[in-house]
């Protein structure tokens, strides 16, 4: 019976007699910090080279394999070693199944309440995050534009705006620079949205420092800083990063950066445990930037779907909840309504009345001409942030040349919006209601009239997508439309990608809303008499659906982000149809652009299936070959060389029963990781040890658990002569039952097993049950399909 | 609302039916049950046929009685209620058993009241002086709504229930509530003292002078050149700004400011075109000019003398059997 449910293995044929000899090899798993030791030539073979060039012979080929590794410049056809796969599978040692057992199902019970107490954690810290967030910016902005204010109505009498330009500019660069510098030279990670990084850890990459309190600092304070700098950015995006950060934090009970631990939560001290929360906090931080807790669970069902279960999303929707009930009540309290209840996200579309969003059968057709118009120019927005975030790569590379960057983006797009008001003549009266405009700005508009550019561009971007919704009709000619729409198109293009950290949300919703408003003032113009139907306000709104699904090309979650933003589920069906169109239409041309952006940070993602058209490659294609393994009872010095080994660093070293000189390969009986080896020799757990210390502490999963997530490099751990002398016997803490797949599976087999279960290193056996290869992630995910059909990826040091 | 005029009907059709037994009319019942089903009458004034004995507080005891007998009666109700409306028709009936003499009395003064005001309201709708000239009317007829709300008249009677809530339509309430509902849109009570609103604030008297003196100040200086004019006024007109975005900060405006200020504003920058901000073109085209200009030679610069970031690529060792990309393409065709 036991003999049974130990081997969860394809093909467990064969006993255990093998011979094998260990060769060193990648296995395509490298911690970062080894990159930037050189690599020993002697020991760095080179396999066959696999390029995309197709028209290399293959005796260049062969030549080439000679040389020392080329080198090409960055493109997004490339596999970086930084990233490694999180252990979404148990490992599943005597340790663990001790320790399982011996819980009592009280014990359970408990775990499973502290999951709960953990969730409702979370979404509390989202969502104050998120109020504060809200509120500095408020403030500052509201300075800024006061300042901004007074100065252009000081010198609109006496001459000199361009005074009030230089002012504009400074302070926009002044605040675009502090949140520039704190990313670029603190954190870069916090740049940009947030999303695809949270993306891939859902994936189940580990990207580095993704999930570190510092992050969150920096995302904070750099989010507040670009936002609060006119740059065209909104707030949202970094909110779902933020949560992440935060589910990650609180679920493990202590900060390893404050160098704190609660002694609380230990058991969750692991990957599975701490991916599951960190698609919570994803979820927390959606629901708390969009006031969306569906729309929140659903953005983590679609982007961690693989691996789900019904408690777990029982668990993210109450996270998501009290996230957006927590932000609900800060704000209603800032407000001086406290327990108002009206204020559920960062982006509040506002409500719109009843009769304004009717719509008709006929509108239908228009709808989905709006998607597509929408889905081409996301294509566009697209294709022109993919050349322009190469461009990037390659050359703006140092910290001092991207805060520069920064700054000057911030300084030209207050000189954008200046000139667009300065010439622009389209004058408004002030409405009778003043809260509507919050800095109206005359200019040169008669008195008692405001300039209607002013609105779009003097204002922070969600005020302004709020007004394109609500303002009644007339509030905007249509040439003022058109101009916002083409420079704001413009700016946040370039500006997404940036060193400062900014999400793509508002800024697509902006230039939709206008683009959309527009639609909607030229159809009432042209079907004049039945105007009645075209509310601009309407088609603002689906036109910012429109190129916000072209842009970020997201279906479900985004749906119902937009359908829970506007309060309004009858819009669910335009809704829908415009995103399938836009989504439809844009992925003819481009990918989304979180898509792109993982692409070009050469992440190993692993899409829902192996690419279409690969069924004919076999595992022993896509396997890496020979295998690093490691005696049941292994010699300390021999696990402390392949350790030690930059070339090889490889993360999970299959335990065979015995190695013998010939070539044949051992028979498997286990695998093990890295970081169990290190914890391993950093207590010194060796055989002679155990003899002559009786009394010395066992070893438990405590151990690992307290080194976990940041495990020593191996360079920290010293072993002395003797002690290299010295055995160690695995048996007890390797994971004896590994998954295995026979030599013959397929790719798409391949990609099921790894993608379902999470796995991170899968081994291929032979018919003997011995190791012949090992797949890991980069392994799967170097297959794509191009134009060209199936290409594959190279791997890169990045 | 519904369930409300139902309980009236089914009251008013037992009432009917306990009046017609107890005087013996059972053959005028017949008679008049064909007239009876072709009229359609208001159900105003049914209780009177309960009789005098049913006062105020009877009623409502009666009422419930109503509700106990309504099973047993149903079936009888389309008789009762042709006799009764074919009688409501046929004779005027005495309303002063209905409505008390006093609540007629408010009925009537309300009436008066609500002419006036929107006589006053009509006559001032442009330019706005709603608040300003009508303020008193409109508090008297808030007054005269109280009193009809609230007071109980003679014999402990509330005329709010017989005036106003005693039909589907509830006209008093409907005809007050729009009134007040654009007094409040017109916010006029910013403009009023704060208490009880039965003068205007000093703040609003005071923009009051200010605004003519700048209309008198239009006046004198009207004739011939309007460059004069806008040497001259300037300086009330920008008092009475000022006062005017003071006031717009402190939420002290109604419309009637608001509607003035818009006029005098329109005079101000179109009709004598005072306001003639300075338009500075070229140093404004020349900052911007220089703005974007920067970030092409920093794109320029940092492509010439940024060194290229290049990727090391590294060459994974796979199985002997490995087919590489010519194999798969030589696969594919």
């Amino acid at each position: 019976m036991a003999n049974i449910t130990k081997k969860v293995s394809w093909s467990s044929r064969g006993d255990d007699s093998a011979r094998g000899e260990a060769t060193p090899l990648l296995n395509g798993t490298e911690e970062v910090r080894y990159t930037r030791q050189p690599s020993g030539g002697g020991i760095f073979h080179i396999g066959r080279l696999s390029t995309v060039d197709l028209e290399e012979e293959i005796t260049t080929e062969e030549e080439s394999v000679r040389t020392r590794p080329n080198e090409i410049p960055h493109n997004e056809k490339l596999l970086s070693l930084k990233y490694e796969s999180l252990d979404y599978d148990n490992t599943e040692n005597q340790l663990f199944l001790e320790e399982e057992r011996r819980m009592s199902q009280m014990g359970f019970r408990c775990l499973e309440i502290s999951r709960w107490v953990i969730c409702g954690l979370i979404g509390v810290l989202t969502g104050l995050i998120a109020c504060f967030i809200d509120i500095v910016v408020e403030k500052m902005a509201g300075m800024k534009y006061s300042i901004v204010k007074q100065n252009i109505e000081k010198f609109t009498e006496v001459g000199g705006l361009s005074i009030s330009l230089i002012l504009w500019a400074v302070l926009n660069s002044t605040l675009v620079m502090i949140g520039s510098i704190i990313v670029a030279f603190f954190e870069p990670i916090a740049a940009g949205s947030g999303i695809p990084q949270i993306k891939c850890y859902l994936n189940g990459v580990k990207i580095p420092r993704v999930v570190r309190l510092k992050t969150l600092m920096v995302k904070v304070c750099g989010v507040i800083c670009s936002v609060a700098g006119g740059l065209a950015v909104g707030k949202e995006g970094p909110m779902i990063h933020s949560g992440a950060v935060v589910a990650a934090g609180v679920s493990q009970g202590r900060s390893t950066s404050l160098k704190k631990d609660f002694k609380i939560f230990e058991y969750f001290r692991r990957d599975t445990e701490k991916r599951d929360f960190v698609s919570a906090g994803a979820a927390a931080g959606v629901s708390a930037a969009f006031g969306a807790p569906v729309g929140g669970v659903l953005f983590s069902l679609e982007e961690g779907a693989s691996f789900w279960n019904q408690m777990l999303t029982w668990r993210i929707f109450f996270a998501s909840m009290i996230s957006t009930f927590t932000l609900n009540f800060f704000l209603s309290i800032y407000n001086n309504k406290p327990g108002d209840l009206s204020y559920p996200g960062l982006i509040n579309f506002g409500g719109f009345e009843t009769d304004s969003v009717t719509y008709n059968l006929y509108e239908i057709p228009l709808f989905i001409i709006i998607g597509a118009i929408g889905g081409l120019l996301g294509a566009l927005f697209n294709f022109l942030n993919y050349w322009l975030t190469i461009f990037r790569i390659r050359y703006v590379h140092r910290p001092c040349l991207q805060v520069l960057e920064a700054m000057l983006v911030a300084a030209v797009t207050a000189t954008v919006s200046f000139t667009m008001i300065y010439f622009s003549n389209d004058c408004q009266p002030l409405g009778q209601d003043q809260t509507t405009e919050d800095y109206p700005l005359q200019l040169f508009c008669a008195d008692g009239e405001y300039n209607s550019m002013a609105t779009a561009f003097f204002n922070t971007p969600e005020r302004s997508v709020r007004s394109l919704f609500h303002n009644p009709p007339g509030s905007y000619n249509p040439l003022t439309l058109g101009l916002f729409t083409l420079t704001y198109f413009f700016l946040a293009c370039w500006t997404y990608g940036l060193a400062v950290s900014a999400g793509v949300f508002i800024p697509s919703l902006l230039i939709g809303a206008a683009w959309g408003r527009l639609f909607g003032i030229l159809l009432a113009y042209f079907t004049s008499g039945s105007s009645i139907w075209a509310d601009p306000g309407k088609y603002a709104l689906i036109g910012a659906a429109a190129q916000l699904g072209g842009i970020v090309r997201m279906t479900l979650s985004l749906t119902v982000i937009l359908m829970e933003a506007t309060g309004n589920v009858t819009f669910g069906l335009p809704i829908m149809l415009v995103l399938m169109t836009a989504k439809i239409v844009g992925d003819y041309f481009a990918e989304g652009l979180y898509d792109i952006h993982i692409k070009l940070q050469s992440v190993p993602f692993l899409h829902w299936d192996a690419p279409a058209t690969s069924h004919w490659l076999t595992a022993r294609e896509v396997m890496s070959s020979p295998v690093t393994c490691f005696n049941r009872v292994e010699k300390v010095g021999t696990i402390v060389d392949v350790l030690s080994n930059t070339s090889t660093n490889h993360n999970g070293f299959p335990v065979v029963v015995e190695i013998t000189a010939s070539d044949e390969p051992g028979k498997i009986c286990g695998l093990i990781l890295r970081s169990q080896l290190i914890v391993l020799l950093k207590h010194k757990v060796f055989v002679e040890r155990a003899h002559s210390r009786l009394s010395q502490r066992k070893l438990q999963l405590k151990d690992f658990r307290d080194a976990y997530p940041r495990f020593p490099p191996i360079q920290s751990i010293h072993v002395s002569q003797d002690e290299r002398e010295c055995m160690m016997d695995l048996s007890e803490f390797m994971n004896a039952t590994p998954y295995t797949v026979p030599q013959e599976t397929s790719l798409p087999r391949v990609f099921k097993l790894f993608r379902a279960l999470g796995l991170r290193h899968l081994l291929v056996v032979d018919s003997e049950n011995r190791v012949v290869g090992l797949v890991t992630r980069k392994d799967l995910a170097r297959y794509h399909l191009g134009k060209h059909g199936l290409e594959e990826l190279q791997l890169a040091q990045t | 609302m519904v369930w409300k005029s139902v309980t009236n009907t089914v009251y008013e059709c037992l009432s009917a039916l306990h009046n017609c037994l107890k005087m013996g009319y059972l053959t005028l019942v017949l008679a008049f049950f064909v007239l009876g089903i072709v009229q359609i009458s208001t159900t105003k004034g049914d209780t009177s046929m309960t009789g005098p004995e049913v006062s105020g507080e009877d009623d409502f005891t009666s009422k419930s009685a109503a509700h106990f007998f309504l099973p047993v009666s149903s079936a009888s109700e389309a008789h009762k209620s042709g006799y009764f409306f074919s009688l409501s028709l046929s004779s005027s009936f005495p309303e002063d058993l209905e409505v008390s003499d006093y609540c007629l009395t408010l009925l009537r003064i309300f009436g008066e009241r609500y002419v006036t005001y929107v006589n006053c309201s009509v006559s001032y709708a442009r330019p706005v002086k709603m608040c300003e000239k009508c303020y008193i009317n409109y508090s008297d007829l808030k007054d005269i709504f109280n009193n009809i709300s609230s007071g109980t008249g003679s014999g402990n009677e509330s005329c709010y229930n017989s005036l106003v809530r005693s039909d589907r339509l509830m006209l008093v309430y409907m005809l007050y509530s729009s009134l007040k509902d654009i007094w409040s849109v017109a916010s006029c009570s910013n403009c009023l003292m704060k208490p009880n609103e039965t003068a205007l604030s000093n703040d609003t008297l005071y923009f009051l002078t200010l605004l003519n003196v700048s209309f008198s100040c239009f006046e004198t200086h009207q004739q011939g050149n309007h460059s004069e004019l806008c040497k001259e006024c300037k300086a009330p007109y920008q008092r009475l700004s000022e006062l005017y975005s003071g006031m717009e900060k402190n939420h002290t405006l109604c419309i009637d400011l608001e509607d003035a200020m818009n006029v005098t504003r329109r005079l101000w920058s179109k009709k004598y075109e005072c306001s003639f901000p300075l338009e500075e073109n070229v140093p404004v085209i020349a900052v911007s000019g220089f703005m974007l200009f920067l970030p092409i030679i920093f794109y320029l610069s940092s492509f010439l003398h940024s060194e290229q970031k290049k990727r090391k690529l590294i060459h994974p060792k796979r199985a002997k059997s490995n087919h590489n990309l010519m194999n798969i393409q030589d696969k594919f065709s």
